[in-house]
């Protein structure tokens, strides 16, 4: 369990800093499982920041998300650092936008912080009903939950997100400031659910997606919460050329879908945060699996562990596999 | 005419080899199945996977795309780029259920009309094999 204390008397130093303009984490969310993200401006606001269980959202999304409107003659653009907040699987977020030169590494300071797992609020919902915890804190391989102070132990695979279940890297791979203790590594990943998915036959693997496809309204909550989906503007909303229609049927939310996996080939570090927000449960890291482990298999290449790698797609190698080719 | 299905297909050839190759079929007189339908593009670097997507829901059964031999392309590196990006758009699609058969790649020089011919006839039957493409067409809205 990471030290609450420790925890915003380090952020309260960054937040402190000269260079240093503004720090993205998380604070107690007002209902459910999940805790809300914060940006805090000013040192006194450190004290309601939190890390627990519940603090599912990547804030590494929130890096690229800043809007640059035009400044009046005479005004300097504010050029300082920006902190964030970074477990595992967001510091791999980060590392794949600085990979892709989103922006450079002195730009941000990542305050690190070891996990051991985070809530799905689906799994938890279903097992407590909707309702607000007051604790939830992680103890050995169980999770201890306190609502309405009665204390429930549950097994980690009953709640934990199932991107925890195959966690490579729960430390942080990059940062500046690291909130307590490195935890040791507790899962591995075989992709054992794509190979389940790939014993279907063709016309199986279309029945599931026709039904999945067909529940998408096309909210677009997927890409706008992804780390990695930070084009200025996007090809699935442009107009010219329009590459697919906005109207919502199993035509065009194919189309979408594949746009979306696809151009994240190469560079999804599965947090998984696009099937969270997805109102319509659509099993979307079902396709971002699929190419995560082709991507593995094919190119050894694994997004987001590497500042000094370049983008998969942007490169090539004479010796890359030909598989189908003719 | 006959009831039987022929599949359209799209192909994606690039300007300075593919293209090349299907016109020297061309004049060459070699007979290669009218099923498929020529989108010149300058190289195979150029085809976006988006394109593919499009074919297939305006009513492609196949699509091909082809590029000069690795280490050929006239820009040098395309062919490489589209490789991986092919590899990666193939087994996407075969995991969402397209059949693995109808989305082909080949690499075709200035001088194969005779290689042409062979891809292209290869790719129908195996298209016309799986049957008509129905699975996400786009609604037609005529006004
Ligand atoms: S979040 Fe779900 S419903 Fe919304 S666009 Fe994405 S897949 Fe479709
Ligand atoms: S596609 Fe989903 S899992 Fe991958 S980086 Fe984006 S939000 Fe995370
Ligand atoms: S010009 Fe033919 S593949 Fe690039």
């Amino acid at each position: 369990m990471v030290d609450q204390g420790e925890l915003r008397q380090k952020a309260k130093e960054v937040i402190s800093r000269e260079d240093v303009r503004r720090l993205i984490g998380w604070k107690r969310g007002t209902y459910g499982f999940e805790a809300a993200p914060a940006v805090i401006k000013d040192p006194s606001e450190a004290d309601e920041l939190v890390f627990d269980p519940t603090c599912v959202q990547n804030p590494a999304s929130f890096v690229t998300l800043e809007e640059k409107p035009p400044l009046p003659r005479g005004v300097e653009p504010d050029l300082r650092k920006v902190g964030v907040f970074a477990k595992g699987c967001d510091s791999r977020a980060l590392i794949q936008q600085m990979v892709e030169q989103a922006y450079e590494r002195d730009h941000i300071v990542v305050i690190g912080i070891p996990c051991r797992g985070v809530i799905d609020h689906r799994k938890a919902e279903k097992l407590f009903g909707d309702v607000t915890p007051d604790l939830v804190e992680i103890s050995g391989d169980k999770v201890v939950i306190e609502i309405g102070g009665e204390k429930r132990e549950v097994a980690r695979e009953d709640v934990l997100m199932a991107k925890c279940l195959r966690c490579r890297y729960p430390n942080p791979l990059i940062s500046d400031v690291l909130v307590g203790g490195e935890v040791e590594k507790f899962a591995d990943d075989d992709f054992s659910d794509v190979d389940e998915f790939e014993k279907k036959s063709p016309a199986e693997k279309w029945e599931f997606w026709e039904k999945e496809f067909s529940k998408c309204i096309r909210c677009y909550s997927c890409r706008n919460v992804c780390p990695m989906c930070y084009c200025p503007e996007c090809v699935v909303t442009r107009l010219k050329p329009q590459w697919t229609r906005r109207s919502v049927d199993l035509s065009e939310n194919t189309s979408y879908h594949i746009e979306r996996s696809w151009h994240l080939a190469g560079r999804c570090i599965e947090c998984m945060e696009c099937e969270r927000v997805c109102p319509m449960d659509i099993p979307i890291m079902t396709l971002n699996r699929k190419l995560t482990r082709d991507v593995k298999e094919l190119f050894s290449y694994e997004p987001g562990t590497d500042v000094e790698a370049s983008p998969l797609l942007t490169s090539y190698n004479p010796q890359d596999p030909e598989e189908y080719i003719m | 005419m006959s009831d039987e299905f022929e599949p359209t297909i799209i192909a994606f050839l690039c300007n300075w080899c593919s293209y090349a190759g299907a016109d020297l079929a061309g004049t060459s007189r070699i007979h290669y199945p009218p099923n498929v339908k020529i989108i010149r593009v300058m190289c195979s670097g150029r085809v976006n996977p988006l394109f593919l997507m499009n074919a297939l829901q305006q009513g492609a059964d196949g699509v091909l795309i082809s590029g000069c031999h690795p280490g050929d392309c006239h820009y040098l590196e395309g062919n490489y780029y589209s490789r991986r990006r092919f590899v990666l758009m193939h087994r996407l699609l075969e995991h969402i259920g397209v059949h693995p058969n109808r989305v082909h790649m080949s690499w075709v020089s200035a001088s194969e009309g005779e290689k042409f011919k062979e891809v292209v006839s290869e790719v129908r039957d195996k298209v016309k094999e799986i049957g008509p493409m129905n699975q996400f067409g786009r609604r037609q809205i005529n006004w």
